[in-house]
C-alpha cells in the first residue's frame, strides 16, 4: 500500500492544500513553515497512541485568517492507493474506497461545529471531531483500523537515549520478552543464581555495606516505619525481571549506549524501531507501519544522515513508508525525487509542491535525481533559478548578475548548468516547484533554415503547460510561434523567460567589448606559460577569441576564484543584453 | 472431525441428527483461531435469519462476537451489506446512494408498468410476473445465451421491470443477489476485497439456497480463490417454491476439487424412529443410530374424525400423556403442515390450559425477523436480563445499531443511538405495562425513530405493528411482559410450528398433527412432482425431530399414504 494523497482545509497554517503523495514522504520547508503540522494533520488519522482529547482540537487549530472561518470544518483527508495487493490491508480498507476511484481509500478527520449550536462557535467546545472513510461519514473508522495501519513519529531522537534506557518505552522491550521467553527457565535461574552469587560477593565489600546501611538508615529514617528495603544490587534477582536489566552496550561492551555519540545512538534507535514494526508484523499486530522521523539532521551528523536515509529510501518493504521532515539539504540530496514535497509561504499560507506526480521519464527521473545529489540539492532550496547550457554560463552568470548589481546567492537564485541542451526534465521539476525561473539558449540555426532552439523551446513551453495545469495556448498562436523568425520568436518568449542568442554563448561574451579586456586582464594577471600568454595577447590585438581555449584557461584558474576576481571589476562587466534580461526576469520575480 | 479440518474445499452431507451445525460452528471456530489471521475473518451464508440467529448465538458462547471478523447472515443480507453497501456507488450498476427496498404496492406498481411496455398483451401482469420470477430467479448469469435464448419476451419483460424499479431508486428482495453477481462477474476488485475480507465462505443448508447463491459460490470460491465448506442435506431441501433446487449441492460433491464427508450417524433420534423417517423420505439411506443408544418410540393415533377433533385428541390427551411420562413442556412440539391448522391447535390447547408458543409463521415473535426477535430479547432484558446479563446489553446494541444502519457506524453516533436506546430499555426495568402497551411504546419511542434515520434498505420495520395488533387487548390476545419475555413461572411452553419452520430444530417428542389422506399431501401438492417431493421432504424433516418419541395424529381410515411406508420400514431391522 502506498500513501497517495494528502489534503488539508482550514487547518493552522493551511488554508486549502492537496498534495500528491508517492509512498515516502520528505517534507522540506523552513522553520515555522508548517512540517509539523503536516504530520500532526496524519496523526489525527492514523496515531493510534493518540488520545481523543487530543483529537478534540482547539480553537486556535482553525487557520489563522482574519477573522477565522469557524464554520468551515477543519479537515484532513489521506489517500491510500495499492492496498489491494496485501489481503489484509484490503480487508481493513475495503470499506473506505471512494466512490469515483474503487482502487483508492480515502480516510478522513473532520472537526466542525456541532450541529446543535445555533449561533456562532463560541468555545471549542462547540465543536466536535469525527473519523470517517470513503468520504461517506456512517462509515466510521474502527479503532482497528489505527492500531493495524499506525504511525510512529520519532520526535524523541532529540532524546534516543533517554527512550532507549526506558524499559517502558523501548522498542528493545518486545524483542527481549520474546528472546528471553525461548530461553529454558532453568537456565535463566542459573544465571540469576550466578548473579545472586555476584550480588553476595559485592555486599561483602565492606564499604559497598557501609553505604547500603547509611543509605538504608535515610530512607527509613525519611519513611518512618516502612522499610521498603533498599538493596545495592547488579540486577533484581527475580528471574522474571532478569532480563529487564539487559542493556544495549557499545565498544565491546565498554561503554553503555548513552555514552556514544548522540549520533550513533539515533541510529540505533532508529534501527530498533524497525526492528520492533517487524516484529509487530510478524506478532500479526500490524500490518503497515508508517514511522516518521522530525529533522533528523538536527541529530545525525552529514555523513550519517547521507548513509542511513539512503538506505532507508531504498527499502522497498510494501508494509512500511517513512516521512522525514528537514530542512538538510544533505538529506534533501539523497531522497528520491517523487518523494519531495516542498512546503512555501505565500505570506497568508502555506501552500505545497509535491514533485510525486512530476511527469518525467524514468531516465530523466535518474538524470534529476543525480543532478540534485551533485549539486546538494540546492535547486529544492532556491528561490528562483536561471537554466543554460554549460560551465561558461555556471561560471559567469553571477559576476554578470553583480555587475547589474545582484548577489544570486544573497537573493537565492541558483544558476542550473543542465550540460547540453536537454532542459526539458528540469524546467519541469522548477514548474512543479512553483519557481521562476528563466532558459538562456541558442537559437542553433540549421542549414535547411530551421533552428533547433524554435522546437527546444516550443517543447519546454509544451511541458510547462502541462505541469503548471495552465490552459492551453490556441493553434493559431501556437502555428505563428512554428513560422517565426529569431528576432520575432526571441521577442515573444522573452516575455515567457525564455532568451535566446543567435550565436553561441561564448561568441557573444568576446564580442561584447565591455567584457573582453575585463576578463583578459583576470587571464594575464594568472601568468601562465609563453603560449597562454601568446593566445591572451592576440586575443587581445583584435583576433577572434577561441572558446575552446579560453574555457580551458577558466578551468584551470577555477571557476570560483575567476568569480571572485571577476566581480571586483563589476562596475564594468555589463553582460550581453539578452542575458541581463535573463537574469532581470527572475529577480523581478523573486523579490 | 475431518470436516473441520479440512484445507480445501469441503462439502458436508449431514442426514438428521447428525451435528451439522455442530460441525459448521467448530469449522468456523477453528478456521477464526488456526487459519484466518485477523483482520481477516469468514463469512457464513445461511437459508434464513432464524439460522443466522442460531448459529450467532452459539459462535457467541465461544467469544466471537457477530460483525467483526464473523459475517454470519442469508444471502440476501450478505449481498447486502458485503457487496452492494459498500461498493455500488463505485460502479455503474445503476442505484442512487440512498436506494431502499421497494414495498409490495411499488412492486406490482413496476410489474404493470414493465408488462405494459415489455409485453402489452391481454394477461393479467401479476400473472405473468410469477413466470418472469421463476427466470429470473433460475437464469443468474445473464450473459449466457439461456438469458434471451429460452424465453426472449420475459427477459425483456424482467429488464423493464427492474429499469422501472431502478429509475426510482428502488430495488427488490431478488435484486440483492442478482446486482451482487453482477457487481462481482464484472468487477475482479470487488471479487478480490470480498476474498480479502474473507477467505473462508461457510454455507448452511446449501440444498435450501438457490441459483443465486451457487452462482456466487462458483464465482467467489470456483473463480477467485474463496474456500468454500458448505453444509446440507437433500432430503431436507423443501424450499423448491423459492428457486432452491438440491441438484446444485449434488453438484458440488461430484466436482474433482471437492472433497465431500457423508455424516452417517444419527446422534439424535432413537433406531426406531430413524427407521421410520426412511419410510416417511420413502428412499434408502444408510444411516445408522449410535449403538446403546434407547430404540425411541412411535405411537399412533387414529382418531374417529377431522382436524377439529384431532387437536382435542392432542390438548385433551395426547399432551397430557407425555407430560405425565415426564416430558418438559418446551421438549414437546407439535407439528402442522399449514399454519392454519396451527390456529387449531392452538385454539384446542388454550381452552386446555396448556401454556404454548408458537414458532411458525403466524408467531407473535417471527423467528425469521431479526426486529422482532430484537423485541423479544429487549423484552428479556428489561423482565431481569439487566440483572444477569443475559441478553447482554452490548449484544442488544449491536444487533440494533445494524438493524438499523447495516454496518459500523462512527463513535458518536453510536453513542447517541446507545443514550435513546437505553433511556428507553433503562426506563422500561420493573415496568408494569402489559405486552401491547410496551409495545406501542418501543414502537413510538425506538421504531419510529430508527426507521427515520434507517440507512439498512432491508428492514421489516412494521413487524412491530403486526405484533402490537396481535396483541389487541380488545380482542383478548394481550399478555404479561413477562410471558412475552418467554420469563413464565412453571416449567415452560408447549411449541407450535409447521413442519417448516421446525427445520433444524430438535424436540423431545413431536406430535404430527393432520397426518391425513388429503391433508399430507395435499391436494395442491399433488398438482406437480416438485410440490409433491417437497411436501414428502417436509413430512421427513418432521418425523426426523424427536429424540425420543414420535405421535402421529391421523383419521382413522383417512391417513395419509406415507403413515403406511412408515410403519412399514419401522420394523425393519
Amino acid at each position: 500500500m502506498r500513501l497517495s494523497k494528502l489534503s488539508v482545509r482550514n487547518f493552522r497554517n493551511f488554508k486549502a492544500i492537496d498534495i500528491p503523495l508517492s509512498g515516502n514522504v520528505v517534507l522540506l520547508g523552513e522553520n515555522a513553515i508548517g512540517k509539523s503540522n503536516l504530520l500532526f494533520a496524519i496523526q489525527l488519522i492514523l496515531d493510534p497512541m493518540l488520545p481523543d482529547a487530543a483529537r478534540q482540537l482547539r480553537l486556535s487549530d482553525f487557520f489563522d485568517a482574519n477573522p477565522p472561518n469557524y464554520d468551515q470544518p477543519i479537515e484532513v483527508s489521506l489517500e491510500i492507493s495499492d492496498f489491494d495487493t496485501d489481503p489484509a490491508l484490503n480487508a481493513l480498507l475495503t470499506d473506505f474506497r471512494t466512490p469515483t476511484d474503487p482502487m483508492v481509500a480515502r480516510l478522513t478527520y473532520l472537526y466542525r461545529k456541532k450541529a446543535d449550536v445555533a449561533g456562532p462557535v463560541r468555545t471549542s467546545e462547540d465543536c466536535e471531531f469525527v473519523l470517517y472513510g470513503g468520504g461517506d461519514e456512517s462509515r466510521g473508522i474502527p479503532g482497528k483500523v489505527r492500531r493495524r495501519i499506525a504511525i510512529d513519529v520519532l520526535d524523541a531522537l532529540r532524546d534516543a537515549e533517554g527512550q532507549l534506557g526506558s524499559w517502558r518505552s523501548s522498542p528493545l522491550r518486545h524483542l527481549l520478552e520474546e528472546a528471553v521467553a525461548a530461553i529454558d527457565p532453568v537456565d535463566i535461574s542459573k544465571v540469576s543464581a550466578e548473579l545472586a552469587a555476584a550480588t553476595t560477593t559485592l555486599e561483602t565489600f565492606p564499604a559497598i555495606r557501609t553505604l547500603e546501611n547509611a543509605l538504608r538508615a535515610d530512607i527509613l529514617h525519611l519513611a518512618g516505619k516502612a522499610d521498603i528495603d533498599a538493596r545495592l544490587r547488579f540486577a533484581p534477582t527475580d528471574p522474571l525481571r532478569l532480563f529487564r536489566a539487559i542493556a544495549m552496550f557499545i565498544d565491546g561492551g565498554k561503554r553503555g549506549i548513552s555514552e556514544a555519540s548522540l549520533g550513533s545512538a539515533n541510529v540505533a534507535l532508529i534501527a530498533l524501531k524497525l526492528a520492533e514494526f517487524a516484529w509487530r508484523r510478524r506478532k500479526n499486530e500490524r500490518n503497515f507501519s508508517l514511522l516518521c522521523i522530525e529533522e533528523p539532521e538536527a541529530h545525525l551528523h552529514p555523513q550519517l544522515q547521507r548513509s542511513v536515509f539512503k538506505k532507508l529510501f531504498d527499502n522497498n518493504d510494501a508494509t512500511q513508508a517513512l516521512i522525514v521532515t528537514s530542512h538538510s539539504p544533505t538529506l534533501a540530496a539523497v531522497a528520491p525525487l517523487r518523494s519531495i514535497i516542498l512546503l512555501k509561504t505565500d505570506r497568508t499560507s502555506t501552500y505545497a509542491r509535491s514533485l510525486a506526480d512530476l511527469p518525467v521519464t524514468a531516465d530523466e527521473l535518474d538524470d534529476l535525481e543525480h543532478y540534485l545529489d551533485a549539486t546538494r540539492a540546492e535547486l529544492l532550496f532556491a528561490r528562483g533559478v536561471i537554466f543554460v547550457e554549460g560551465d561558461a554560463e555556471e561560471a559567469l552568470f553571477p559576476i554578470f548578475a553583480k555587475s547589474l548589481g545582484h548577489s544570486l546567492d544573497d537573493i537565492g537564485i541558483t544558476v542550473c548548468n543542465v550540460a547540453g541542451t536537454n532542459f526539458r526534465p528540469y524546467v519541469k521539476l522548477a514548474a512543479a516547484l512553483n519557481l521562476p525561473f528563466s532558459i538562456v539558449t541558442d537559437w542553433d540555426p540549421q542549414v535547411d533554415g530551421s533552428a533547433l532552439g524554435r522546437k527546444r523551446i516550443l517543447d519546454i513551453y509544451r511541458d510547462y503547460l502541462q505541469v503548471t495545469r495552465a490552459a492551453p495556448v490556441s493553434p493559431a498562436l501556437w502555428q505563428q510561434w512554428e513560422a517565426a523568425d529569431f528576432t520575432g520568436f526571441s521577442n515573444a518568449f522573452a516575455s515567457l523567460g525564455a532568451f535566446l542568442n543567435d550565436h553561441t554563448f561564448e561568441v557573444s561574451i568576446a564580442n561584447t567589448p565591455t567584457l573582453k579586456n575585463p576578463l583578459l586582464d583576470v587571464l594575464e594577471a594568472q601568468g601562465f606559460g609563453s603560449t597562454r600568454t601568446g593566445r591572451l595577447k592576440a586575443w587581445r590585438s583584435g583576433i577572434p577569441v577561441d572558446a575552446v581555449q579560453l574555457l580551458a584557461m577558466i578551468a584551470d584558474i577555477g571557476k570560483g576564484r575567476l568569480s571572485a576576481k571577476l566581480a571586483k571589476k563589476a562596475g564594468g562587466l555589463a553582460p550581453p543584453d539578452y542575458i541581463a534580461r535573463a537574469i532581470k526576469f527572475v529577480v523581478d520575480r523573486v523579490q | 472431525m475431518a470436516a473441520i479440518r479440512e484445507l480445501g474445499h469441503c462439502v458436508v452431507l449431514a442426514g438428521p441428527g447428525s451435528g451439522k451445525t455442530k460441525t459448521l460452528t467448530s469449522a468456523m471456530v477453528r478456521a477464526l483461531r488456526d487459519d484466518v489471521l485477523d483482520p481477516r475473518g469468514v463469512a457464513c451464508i445461511t437459508y434464513s435469519n432464524e439460522c443466522a440467529i442460531e448459529l450467532e448465538t452459539r459462535l457467541q458462547t465461544f467469544g466471537i462476537a457477530p460483525g467483526d471478523r464473523a459475517f454470519v447472515g442469508t444471502v440476501h443480507g450478505f449481498a447486502l451489506s458485503q457487496i452492494l453497501m459498500p461498493y455500488a456507488r463505485c460502479v455503474p450498476i445503476g442505484l442512487p446512494q440512498n436506494f431502499r427496498l421497494a414495498t409490495k404496492t411499488e412492486i406490482s406498481a413496476a410489474v404493470v408498468v414493465a408488462y405494459n411496455n415489455a409485453i402489452n398483451g391481454r394477461d393479467d401482469p401479476q400473472d405473468r410476473w410469477k413466470f418472469a420470477t421463476t427466470k429470473r430467479k433460475r437464469d443468474v448469469d445473464r450473459s449466457r445465451p439461456e438469458w434471451y435464448g429460452t424465453n426472449v419476451e420475459l427477459a425483456k419483460f424482467i429488464e423493464a421491470y427492474e429499469s422501472e424499479l431502478r429509475r426510482q431508486g428502488l430495488i427488490d428482495y431478488d435484486d440483492m443477489p442478482l446486482m451482487a453477481f453482477r457487481m462481482l462477474k464484472e468487477h475482479g476488485w470487488i471479487r478480490e476485497a470480498i476474498r480479502a475480507r474473507y477467505p473462508i465462505l461457510f454455507v448452511d443448508e446449501y440444498q435450501d439456497l438457490g441459483h443465486a447463491l451457487h452462482e456466487l459460490v462458483l464465482l467467489l470460491c470456483f473463480g477467485s480463490g474463496m474456500r468454500l465448506f458448505a453444509v446440507g442435506d437433500v432430503d431436507q431441501s423443501i424450499y423448491g417454491f423459492a428457486g432452491a433446487n438440491g441438484d446444485l449441492l449434488e453438484g458440488l460433491t461430484t466436482r474433482g476439487d471437492v472433497r465431500t464427508i457423508r455424516l452417517r450417524f444419527n446422534y439424535r433420534s432413537g433406531a426406531k424412529i430413524i427407521r421410520a423417517s426412511l419410510g416417511a423420505l420413502g428412499e434408502h439411506r444408510d444411516y445408522q443410530g449410535i449403538t446403546g443408544a434407547p430404540d425411541g418410540e412411535l405411537s399412533f393415533f387414529p382418531v374417529p374424525y377431522g382436524l377439529d377433533y384431532q387437536a382435542e385428541t392432542i390438548a385433551s390427551s395426547i399432551v397430557p400423556r407425555l407430560l405425565a411420562k415426564n416430558f418438559a413442556p418446551d421438549e414437546i412440539a407439535v407439528l402442522y403442515r399449514d399454519r392454519w391448522q396451527g390456529d387449531r391447535v392452538a385454539e384446542a390447547l388454550k381452552s386446555a390450559n396448556i401454556p404454548f408458543v408458537r414458532t411458525d409463521p403466524q408467531a407473535l415473535v417471527r423467528r425469521n425477523s431479526r426486529l422482532s426477535r430484537l423485541i423479544e430479547a429487549s423484552a428479556r432484558w428489561v423482565t431481569g436480563g439487566w440483572r444477569d446479563a443475559d441478553p447482554t446489553y452490548a449484544r442488544l446494541l449491536s444487533q440494533a445499531i445494524s438493524l438499523v444502519f447495516g454496518r459500523r457506524i462512527s463513535e458518536p453516533l453510536e453513542q447517541q443511538f446507545s443514550t435513546n436506546f437505553m433511556v428507553f430499555l433503562g426506563g422500561s426495568v420493573g415496568t408494569n405495562e402489559s405486552t401491547n402497551a410496551w409495545l406501542r411504546r418501543y414502537s413510538k419511542e425506538l421504531i419510529e425513530p430508527w426507521r427515520a434515520t434507517a440507512r439498512n434498505p432491508e428492514q421489516d420495520w412494521d413487524v412491530c405493528a403486526e405484533m402490537i395488533a396481535n396483541t389487541d387487548p380488545a380482542v383478548g390476545l394481550d399478555l404479561a411482559l413477562r410471558y412475552f419475555a418467554g420469563r413464565i413461572e412453571g416449567a415452560g411452553r408447549v411449541t407450535l410450528t409447521t413442519m417448516h419452520s421446525a427445520k433444524g430444530r430438535e424436540f423431545d417428542a413431536v406430535i404430527m398433527y393432520g397426518v391425513n389422506a388429503h391433508d399430507l399431501p395435499s391436494r395442491r401438492d399433488q398438482q406437480s412432482p416438485t410440490a409433491l417431493r417437497d411436501a414428502r421432504r417436509s413430512f421427513y424433516v418432521g418425523v426426523t425431530r424427536p429424540r425420543k418419541e414420535l405421535c402421529l395424529v391421523y383419521q382413522e381410515h383417512h391417513h395419509s399414504p406415507w403413515i403406511a411406508e412408515l410403519a412399514q420400514k419401522m420394523n425393519d431391522v
